[in-house]
C-alpha cells in the first residue's frame, strides 16, 4: 500500500529522519569548529560510527569561530590605532592652518594684496576638520566587531540548542526505548543585534524609535 | 564644551570600549575607566569615584540589567546616571531599562551626535 504525503510517518522512519537531521547538524557544527557534547551519545545509539574519525580530525572546539573573532578584533584594533595617529596629525594640521591664517591677517596690507593666502589657509582648516569628522566615522564603523561577534555567538548558541533538543527527542523516541534527556535548554533572554527587523513589531530599528518609546513612558 | 565628568565604560568588547572612550574624549570627557562586564564594573564603582556609567547589556558574568539593578540598590551608587548603549533592540528591553532606572538608551550602531545629544539631555535633566 502506498503512503500519501499526509499520512504520518511510521515511528521507525521518523526516528531515522530525526537521526539524519541530527547527524547533519552535528557535522555542520563540527565544520564550524564547534564540537558538540553529544558525540558519545550518538555513538551509543549507533549513529556515529564514522563521526569518531571526523571529529578527531577537527580543530579544537570553537577554534574556528575564535579565529574569526580574533582576526576581526585585530583588524578593528589596527584601524583604531591608525585613526588615533591620523587624528593627532589632523589636529596639528588644523592648528597650524589657523595659525597661518592669523599670521597673514596680522601682516599689514598682505591680506588685501594677496587675499588668496588667507583663503588657502582657511580651506586647509576646513578640509582638515572634514577629514577629522570622517576619521570619527571610520572609528565608529569598527563597531562591526562587536555586532558581528554577538551574531556569530548567537547563531552557534541557537544551533547547539537545536542539536541538543533533537538528541533529546531521539533518545526519547528510540525504538529500543532508551531513556531520554528530558531537559530543555533555556534560551537566553537577550537577543543581540536584530539581523532582519522587517515585519517585526517587537523591536526598534533606529534611535528615533527608541526615543519615541522612552517618551511614551515619560522619559 | 561639556563639564568634565568621570565615566565608567562597561562592555565585553574592547573595540567598543575604545570607541566609546574616544567619542567621550572628543565630546570633552577625557576622564574614563573601563570594565569588561557588570561584575568588574560594580567592583570598580564601589571602590572608586565616578559620575556616569555607560554600559552594554549583553555581557558575561553580570549583564547590563543586573548591573543597573545593583547600582540602583546601592545607597552610595544609586544616584549615578546609567546610559545603556546596546545592540538589544527589543521594545521590552528598552522598557525594562527605563523601569529599572536607566537614564538613557542608545541602540548600536550609533553616531557621535546621538551619544552627545543623549549625554547632554541627561546632564540637563539631572542638573549635573
Amino acid at each position: 500500500m502506498n503512503r500519501s504525503d499526509t499520512d504520518p510517518l511510521p515511528s521507525s522512519d521518523l526516528f531515522n529522519k530525526l537521526g539524519g537531521i541530527t547527524r547533519q547538524l552535528h557535522d555542520a557544527l563540527s565544520e564550524l569548529g564547534y564540537t558538540p557534547k553529544l558525540h558519545d551519545a550518538l555513538n551509543e545509539l549507533g549513529y556515529a560510527p564514522k563521526l569518531q574519525g571526523a571529529v578527531e580530525k577537527l580543530p579544537d572546539a570553537r577554534s574556528r569561530l575564535q579565529y574569526i573573532a580574533r582576526l576581526t578584533g585585530e583588524a578593528a584594533e589596527k584601524v583604531l590605532n591608525l585613526v588615533d595617529e591620523a587624528k593627532a596629525d589632523q589636529l596639528e594640521i588644523t592648528r597650524q592652518a589657523r595659525e597661518l591664517d592669523d599670521t597673514i591677517a596680522r601682516v599689514p596690507g598682505l591680506s588685501a594684496a594677496m587675499p588668496e593666502l588667507r583663503q588657502m589657509a582657511q580651506a586647509i582648516t576646513q578640509a582638515s576638520e572634514r577629514n577629522d569628522a570622517r576619521l570619527t566615522e571610520i572609528m565608529l564603523a569598527q563597531d562591526f566587531h562587536d555586532l558581528t561577534g554577538q551574531v556569530v555567538a548567537r547563531v552557534v548558541q541557537v544551533a547547539a540548542t537545536i542539536e541538543e533538543q533533537l538528541l533529546a527527542l531521539l533518545l526519547e523516541s528510540a525504538p529500543a526505548g532508551k531513556p531520554g534527556q528530558d531537559h530543555v535548554l533555556v534560551a537566553t533572554s537577550l537577543q543581540g543585534p536584530v539581523v532582519t527587523p522587517e515585519g517585526r513589531t517587537d523591536v526598534v530599528t533606529d534611535q528615533a524609535q527608541v526615543d519615541d518609546l522612552l517618551a511614551s513612558l515619560g522619559f | 564644551m561639556a563639564t568634565p565628568m568621570k565615566f565608567l565604560i562597561v562592555d565585553d568588547f574592547s573595540t567598543m570600549r575604545r570607541i566609546v572612550r574616544n567619542l567621550l574624549k572628543e565630546i570633552g570627557h577625557a576622564d574614563a575607566d573601563e570594565a569588561e562586564d557588570g561584575a568588574i564594573a560594580i567592583n570598580k564603582l564601589r571602590n572608586g569615584s565616578f559620575d556616569f556609567v555607560v554600559t552594554d547589556i549583553n555581557m558575561p558574568n553580570m549583564n547590563g540589567f543586573e548591573l543597573l539593578a545593583a547600582i540602583k540598590k546601592d545607597e552610595k551608587l544609586k544616584h549615578l546616571p546609567v546610559l545603556m548603549v546596546t545592540a538589544e533592540a527589543r521594545k521590552e528591553d528598552i522598557v525594562m531599562a527605563a523601569q529599572g532606572g536607566a537614564a538613557g538608551y542608545i541602540v548600536k550602531p550609533f553616531t557621535k551626535a546621538t551619544l552627545e545629544e543623549k549625554l547632554a539631555n541627561i546632564v540637563k535633566k539631572l542638573g549635573l
